[in-house]
């Protein structure tokens, strides 16, 4: 397949897609493949009954610079049901192998994402953590431990604790399928009341088309179910990555 | 809660499991060698793939759950195990037409 036909159909995808940020929330996971291309989309849509129906986008670039970083830039995008499309933000992620897979009893890594909102009241915003995974035989769990806090900003913040998490059965290459869940407790130390916190989880599926020449398309995709009156109460979200 | 959670995600590489064996895997001329890699069952492997020509390989293997380039003249360790009875078809993505092998575990 033409490379310049699957990346000008990925950039096509968020022109014609608007969305915001928080849903389009993806798991991280450990691994880096060292001198890896990829161009990256990701997109989710959350809405809550009542209220107007919320939208976020992305798209990068990522490169694997060593065996044990990986690093992407990419162009966030948001829209609220009824408003136009906007440019929402920057963001820089960096993500670090720390141990190798399998050697460990969990594999380790860690990320730091630093981003620059449009809305320049609001600083600058980095979230980082580990990043955990365990196999057993076919099945592969992912958690992740997120710290956020924003700097700069117009109005003071604590910094605020998340996670994601995944079960995956590694069905087959094409298609696997599993659960995926995200929530936020507020400040990381003073977790707030259950009614203030965000869960959500639901199924998600999983997989990896090769196209020759060292080229892949991988995608996941999940609906995600609201657990608390905090956050949306339905989440649809994808992520497409192009490799070469 | 949170501290507790990052004090024990601090102590996993302390958790070292040594490998119960080794196994060496070559690549030379965008071949494995050997094409056939026996391996015992129930044990933790250390496979060293040594990467003997001038190109990066990548070897890769999705029953294995496996995927890690190799650079040039490089040797790298992948972690496998334990394994249970069976084959374990890899290849290597850069050059899939010679780079072919399987893990045996009887």
């Amino acid at each position: 397949m033409n490379r310049r036909t699957v990346a000008v159909a990925l950039a096509a995808l968020v022109v014609g897609t608007s969305l915001h940020a928080a849903p389009a929330d993806y798991v991280f996971l450990p691994s880096v493949e060292y001198g890896e291309r990829e161009i990256d989309f990701k997109a989710g849509s959350a809405r809550n009954s009542g209220d107007p129906q919320e939208s976020a986008a992305s798209l990068g670039f990522g490169y694997g610079a060593t065996q044990r970083w990986f690093t992407e830039a990419y162009a966030k995008y948001e829209r609220v049901q009824g408003e136009a499309l906007a440019f929402d933000a920057w963001e820089w992620e960096n993500k670090f192998q720390l141990t190798e897979t399998g050697e460990y009893p969990v594999d380790l890594g860690f990320i730091v994402e630093l981003e620059r909102p449009q809305d320049r009241s609001e600083g600058y915003e980095m979230r980082l953590g580990p990043l955990l995974q365990k196999e057993f035989d076919q099945v592969q769990l992912n958690l992740n431990l997120l710290f956020m806090r924003h700097f700069q900003a117009s109005v003071p913040a604590e910094s605020k604790f998340g996670y994601q998490w995944q079960a995956k059965y590694r069905w087959q290459p094409r298609f696997e399928y599993g659960l995926q869940g995200f929530g936020d407790v507020a400040e990381w130390d003073h977790w707030g009341p259950s009614d203030e916190q965000s869960h959500r989880l639901g199924p998600a599926v999983f997989g990896k088309f090769g196209l020759g020449e060292r080229q892949a398309l991988r995608y996941n995709a999940a609906w995600l179910f609201g657990l608390t009156d905090a956050g949306p109460a339905h989440t649809l979200r994808l992520q497409i990555e192009y490799e070469f | 809660m949170v501290r507790w959670m990052l004090a024990v995600v601090m102590l996993i590489p302390s958790f070292t499991l040594a490998a119960d064996s080794e196994a060496l895997l070559v690549i030379r001329e965008h071949r494995f060698e050997p094409p056939e890699l026996h391996v015992p069952a129930g044990k933790r492997i250390r496979l060293l793939i040594d990467n003997r020509d001038s190109t990066a390989e990548e070897f890769e293997s999705y029953v294995l759950n496996r995927e890690k380039v190799v650079p040039a003249h490089s040797r790298v360790p992948i972690f496998l195990g334990p394994l249970a009875p069976g084959r374990y078809p890899f290849f290597g993505e850069f050059h899939q037409q010679t780079a072919q092998g399987v893990i045996l575990v009887p």
